[in-house]
């Protein structure tokens, strides 16, 4: 797997769910093994933007030549990003940082928080490929904004809605705590979403006596490089100091984190 | 493409033997230790500037540290870095195997570790210069070292007397008169200047009433500053007798030409590494092209008005 700044055209742009995009590209060839969980850093050509914006890829299909990215409009480099259409040409960097570990045979619990879901169409893929029992929570704060069931194929999904215009009223973290109960150990737990969901997490871990080190966590710091290179994606680590999440993650285990001084970086 | 025999030299002198064959740096805490970013040609550089290095390890700021602004970015990194010894012992060696000089950019908070990296680095092989970044506050007075003439030239001259390295200052734009410290350490040692570090600034999350950077404010680099880092040479260019490096918004060879042009004998590349891994390639060869397309067989050529560079030898 090398690292390189490549074309890519968009071959798709579609809605997955309201407040959404998905742009489907041509694969990056230097790309060929993207992990599930790893990110691309996208040019934008935005007036008065500078740096690239950082996209995990939603999935990966490098025999078949493409890969997609899903994301929501959050500000400049966003909106211009979902404007490209059909034949547009974008400049990847990539692929970069830690994805998930999929090692292993235990069943896997994927719990996402809004945009957060869009790291895992791959993951889910790649579990199931691997013949592991893979359930999905999904949290949204309405059923129009939920990614598609039919995207997870052989996962057992679940939902929640901060309206209850779908699956459960509430917090994807009150799906969890329900389903963990009497789990504790045993299962592997991928989870992507904004700040205050994970905490709300890892506090359920805390107290179901859930192993941190049986959760990854995908996270997302703002980003200057993507490379290692501006020391600007700094998230505290347990043993004292920060990683960068763009090098030692942007998925990381649990237990590698210091929770009390995660600060919430965009989702206020 | 220039033919073998029109390609022009684009060897540069930086004083005290630094000769380097590309007029293109690479610019400190933009560029790790010359490891990571595989992307950019190594063939199109001059030299490498390390990050900041102090005496003992730095955990650097807590998040957040970075902002993007307009056609720019503020950063607050707060000199992370292994220490000086690990450099030493673990990148030098490493450096030494190398055919591209590495350049060790120094911070402290007073003088005595500003002395201390620089002796700790003094004859270690691999090591091919020094750049002081004297934009570090001093912890007894306060004040940015290279904020004041006085306290620029005390930490130049004590760091000149226990290095054989080539010494470059390079110089703070958040002063009201950039020339006088110039030339403050210029008269205090140093082979060269490099100009200009970031413009402290600060970006507001409206929404969430704070500061987004957590430290309040941080440097402004990139594209917004070029305009500001282009004056601040030129100054400097009629006014000191040692080579100017260029560095501050360098996107594109152009705006490279224009530094060489304004009188300064290399350039640094910071904020643009890390958007467009090419652009260090991209600059070279505009660079190189530029002096074709006039005629021009020599760097020391390109400045428009008559600078007088001495280096030191
Ligand atoms: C490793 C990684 C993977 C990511 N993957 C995805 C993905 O698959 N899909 C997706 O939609 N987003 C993803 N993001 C977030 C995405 O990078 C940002 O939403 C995007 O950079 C915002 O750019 P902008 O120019 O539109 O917003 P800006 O104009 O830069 O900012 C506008 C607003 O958005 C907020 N914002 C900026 N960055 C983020 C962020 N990282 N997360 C949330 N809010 C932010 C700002 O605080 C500000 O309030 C990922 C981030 C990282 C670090
Ligand atoms: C993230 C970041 C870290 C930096 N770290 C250092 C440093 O450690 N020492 C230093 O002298 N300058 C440092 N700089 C300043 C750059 O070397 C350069 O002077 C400045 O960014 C202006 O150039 P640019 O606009 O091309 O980026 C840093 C800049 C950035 C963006
Ligand atoms: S984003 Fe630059 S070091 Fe991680």
């Amino acid at each position: 797997m090398s690292i390189a700044v490549a074309p890519a055209v968009v071959l798709e742009r579609s809605v997955p769910m309201a407040g959404a995009v998905e742009l489907v590209l041509s694969h990056p060839p230097s790309a060929v093994a993207v992990g599930p969980g790893q990110f691309f850093q996208l040019a934008v050509s935005a007036p008065h933007t500078i740096l690239r914006r950082p996209y995990s890829a939603a999935w990966s299909d490098p025999a078949g030549g493409r890969i997609g990215f899903i994301f929501n409009v959050v500000g400049t480099g966003s909106a211009w990003l979902a404007a490209r259409d059909e034949g547009d040409e974008l400049d990847l960097l990539g692929p970069l940082g830690r994805g998930f570990d999929l090692e292993g045979q235990r069943p896997a619990i994927c719990v996402a928080g809004g945009l957060g879901v869009a790291v895992f169409p791959g993951v889910v893929q790649a579990l199931i490929a691997r013949g592991r029992n893979v359930i999905v929570l999904q949290g949204a704060r309405t059923a129009a904004q939920l990614l598609p069931a039919s995207r997870f194929p052989g996962a057992d999904v679940h939902v929640a809605t901060d309206d209850g215009s779908a699956g459960h009223r509430g917090s994807v973290v009150d799906l969890f705590s329900n389903l963990g109960e009497g789990q504790s150990g045993g299962i592997d737990i991928l989870t992507c979403g904004p700040t205050p969901m994970l905490t709300a997490l890892i506090d359920v871990a805390h107290r179901q006596a859930i192993p941190l080190s049986d959760i990854q966590v995908a996270l997302e710091t703002p980003m200057g490089c993507g490379i290692g290179t501006c020391l600007g994606c700094a998230a505290p680590r347990a043993a004292g100091g920060y990683f960068l999440t763009c090098q030692d993650g942007p998925c990381v285990r649990a237990d590698r984190i210091e929770w009390e001084l995660m600060t919430d970086g965009f989702h206020g | 493409m220039a033919s073998m025999a029109e390609r022009p030299d684009l060897k540069v002198d930086l004083g005290r033997g630094l000769h380097l064959r590309s007029p293109v740096i690479v610019a400190s805490g933009t560029f790790g230790y010359g490891f990571d970013a595989p992307q950019v040609d190594r063939a199109a550089l001059g030299a490498i500037v390390s990050k900041g290095t102090t005496l003992r390890p730095h955990e650097g700021n807590a998040p957040i540290r970075i902002a993007e602004t307009p056609s720019g970015m503020l950063n607050a990194i707060g000199l992370q870095n292994p220490g000086v010894d690990h450099v030493a012992h673990v990148y030098a060696p490493q450096w030494a195997t190398w055919d591209l000089p590495v350049i060790v950019n120094v911070a402290g908070d007073s003088v005595d570790e500003y002395v201390a990296v620089a002796r700790r680095l003094n004859g270690v092989p691999g090591v091919a210069g020094l750049e002081l970044n004297i934009s570090c506050p001093n912890v007894q007075s306060g004040l940015q070292f290279g904020v004041d003439p006085v306290l620029a030239a005390e930490v130049t001259h004590a760091v000149r007397a226990v290095t054989e390295l080539p010494l470059i200052v390079k110089l703070t734009p958040n002063v009201t008169d950039i020339v006088a410290v110039a030339r403050a350490v210029e008269d205090a040692g140093a082979d060269a200047v490099s100009a200009i570090n970031t413009y402290v600034g600060m970006a507001i999350d409206v929404r969430r009433r704070r500061p987004i950077i957590s430290r309040g404010s941080g440097g402004l680099s990139g594209a917004a500053i070029k305009p500001l880092a282009l004056h601040a040479v030129w100054q400097l260019a009629a006014e000191v007798h040692i080579p100017v490096v260029g560095v501050g918004g360098i996107m594109t060879p152009g705006d490279a030409l224009e530094f060489l042009l304004a009188g300064a004998t290399a350039v640094q590349l910071g904020t643009v590494n890390y958007v467009r891994p090419q652009a260090a390639a991209e600059i070279h060869d505009g660079i190189a092209a530029y002096m074709v397309q006039h005629g021009l067989t020599d760097m020391r050529a390109l400045p428009i008005r008559s600078v007088s560079v001495l280096t030191h030898v």
